[in-house]
């Protein structure tokens, strides 16, 4: 959810233009200026990856590059840090959660 | 870039102040950051599409120093990852390898500052592997530089300033926050004792004072004592406990509250990152308040390794005032070492700093024995909780390479494949060394840390190509050992 209210700790601020991706097939809009991770969480996608091993969801957990728990696939090319990497017009993004949806 | 003499790694306040004081110094510096703009995590600034007119005096003193930076001629690396350090092809120097746009796959250099910062640290509960579970660096730079919320409902565990301060902020982002449960007991008594650290340190006291406002203001419990014992859900937290921990740290089971979230926000405080340092085999020392192991260095902050500093939050976690006054130790001492400053014109500055850096480190002490996570915390995960998240080894799997005489961290890495995924250990890493020797009996330098083999992030296999060509290429350089 992109914050609304005028924050009384943070200055205001304007987001960037207005693209659009698709996530899991389904379009939506972004801002330029946004994560991936954080564009997958206004649009209600909590499952970013599943672990081989076990099938377990993951998804945004340090937010900083360190835990490689939001793995994503852009473009067709899988694991790819949604916490690191910044939407783009048109960017096509698979997350694993795809039948949860 | 055949003539940079030094590389500073990490472009947060610590090595930022360093590459500029060598550059001053007269220094040819390369400040090498795996992040498209400087200033770390401290001074993270919005990405460029958004648009904010920050006037806080926090984003003045950044733009100052990146300003300063730019103005003394040191070269940037952008969007360049540090994934490695090797002997350098003449005696006495170092070779980085790089991984980023327009930069040299190695770079010769005679002296390293390592300024790679921390990161956050979690302690494993059942259920601490959902999504909905993040560290609370995740959910301050989320509302902070990228204004979104994490959730809608929330509760937080942790402790220190750092969880505080994400708590103030989801609370003003609207996020509705249910708890704070800061693990610490009764800091008021326990403070008596660092009240003189407290001296001079105004601004930080009311900062603070003002987190806590804004939680009362909007009704969130602070509960001193109290951590987040589990949670439950399907595709996303939808529950969480807490309870009141016993003075060992161990939750009071009829204490247990059970509160309905989609978010918890973990922050046991940071990690340093020491894979560099470790990657040359320097020694590293358990230092609990600073966060763990970190590498030994002298008054000039010059590791056992010649040539090579270590500075900031990676060197031991002491936060950003500290940091730069580190990095400006070092960034002196390595200009005196390559001889572009005489020692007895640098000394003079650099005992100013370093008396300066003692009164920090009053102030960094205190937090760290208020708000170091106790032991008992590490008994709240379950035989079936996921402890190497990215291998998803258990903790009845690290239990059963115990009972096959697993003494080490790197023995329990050997059986059970702990630490050998994706993020190379630096989640699970010190949630095993606890665990291992909780059980075993055993202290923290007994059990000690992961080895680290390079590259130091997971990396294509084409770029380890460029370099083994890169290397081949050239009569001085090495093949990857």
């Amino acid at each position: 959810m992109r914050l609304s209210k005028v924050s009384s700790l943070l200055p205001p601020y304007r987001r960037g233009k207005r693209i659009e991706v698709t996530i899991d097939g389904k379009k939506a809009d972004a801002y330029e200026g946004e994560l991936v991770s954080t564009v997958l969480l206004a649009e209600g996608v909590s499952i970013f990856a599943r672990k081989h091993a076990t099938g377990r969801p993951s998804g945004v957990y340090c937010g900083m590059g360190v835990c490689y728990e939001c793995l994503v696939t852009i473009h067709g090319v899988s694991n790819i840090r949604a916490c690191q990497t910044f939407v783009a017009d048109q960017m096509v993004i698979n997350t694993a959660g795809q039948a949860g949806r | 870039m055949d003539d940079i003499e030094l590389a500073v790694v990490g472009a947060g306040p610590a090595g930022i102040e360093a590459a500029t004081a060598a550059a001053l110094a007269g220094v040819n510096v390369a400040l090498i950051d795996s992040s498209p703009k400087p200033g770390g995590q401290f001074f993270h600034q919005m990405p460029d599409p958004f648009e904010c007119d920050d006037d806080s005096p926090h984003h003045a003193k950044g733009r100052q120093l990146l300003q300063r930076l730019e103005s003394t001629g040191v070269h940037l690396l952008r969007d360049t990852l540090a994934w490695g350090i090797f002997e350098g092809p003449k005696p006495g120097t170092w070779c980085l390898t790089l991984h980023g746009p327009d930069v040299p796959p190695r770079l010769n250099v005679r002296a390293v500052i390592l300024a790679t910062g921390a990161f956050d640290r979690s302690i494993p509960f059942p259920g601490w592997d959902l999504p909905g579970v993040m560290t609370a660096g995740a959910a301050q730079r989320m509302i902070k530089n990228q204004r979104m919320l994490p959730g809608k409902r929330a509760i937080l565990t942790g402790t220190g300033p750092l969880q505080l301060s994400a708590a103030a902020h989801l609370v003003d982002a609207g996020v509705e926050v249910v708890a704070v449960c800061e693990s610490a007991p009764e800091l008021l008594r326990r403070g008596i004792p660092h009240l003189l650290a407290l001296l001079g340190q105004w601004e930080r006291m009311r900062e603070g004072l003002s987190y806590l406002r804004t939680l009362a203001g909007a009704g969130v419990p602070y509960r001193l004592g109290w951590a987040v014992t589990s949670a439950r859900g399907g595709d996303r937290v939808s529950e969480a406990t807490m309870a009141k921990l016993d003075r060992s740290g161990r939750p009071i089971r009829k204490s247990e509250i059970a509160e309905a979230v989609d978010t918890i926000v973990v922050g046991y405080g940071l990690t340093p990152s020491t894979e560099l340092c470790r990657l040359l085999e320097c020694e590293l020392e358990f230092n609990r308040p600073r966060g763990g192991f970190v590498p030994r260095r002298n008054e000039r902050l010059e590791t056992p390794v010649p040539g090579i500093y270590a500075v900031g939050d990676g060197a031991g976690v002491g936060g950003a005032v500290m940091a730069m006054i580190e990095g400006r130790i070092a960034g002196q001492s390595a200009a005196v070492q390559l001889g572009r400053i005489p020692e007895r014109v640098a000394v003079e500055g650099i005992s100013r700093e370093q008396a300066a850096l003692r009164r920090e480190q009053r102030f960094s002490r205190m937090l760290g024995d208020l708000f170091s996570p106790p032991a008992g915390l590490y008994a709240l995960a379950t035989p079936d909780t996921v402890i190497c998240r990215c291998e998803q080894v258990t903790l009845a799997q690290i239990r059963e390479a115990i009972s096959y005489g697993a003494q080490s961290v790197s023995d329990v890495k050997n059986l059970v494949r702990t630490g050998m995924g994706n993020c190379q250990g630096r989640t699970c890493g010190s949630i095993v060394a606890h665990m291992l020797a909780m059980e075993t009996g055993r202290t923290m330098e007994d059990v000690m840390y992961f080895n680290v083999r390079p590259p130091v992030h997971p990396l294509p296999l084409g770029v380890i190509e460029e370099y083994n060509e890169a290397a081949g290429a050239s009569d001085q350089g090495r093949a990857m050992p």
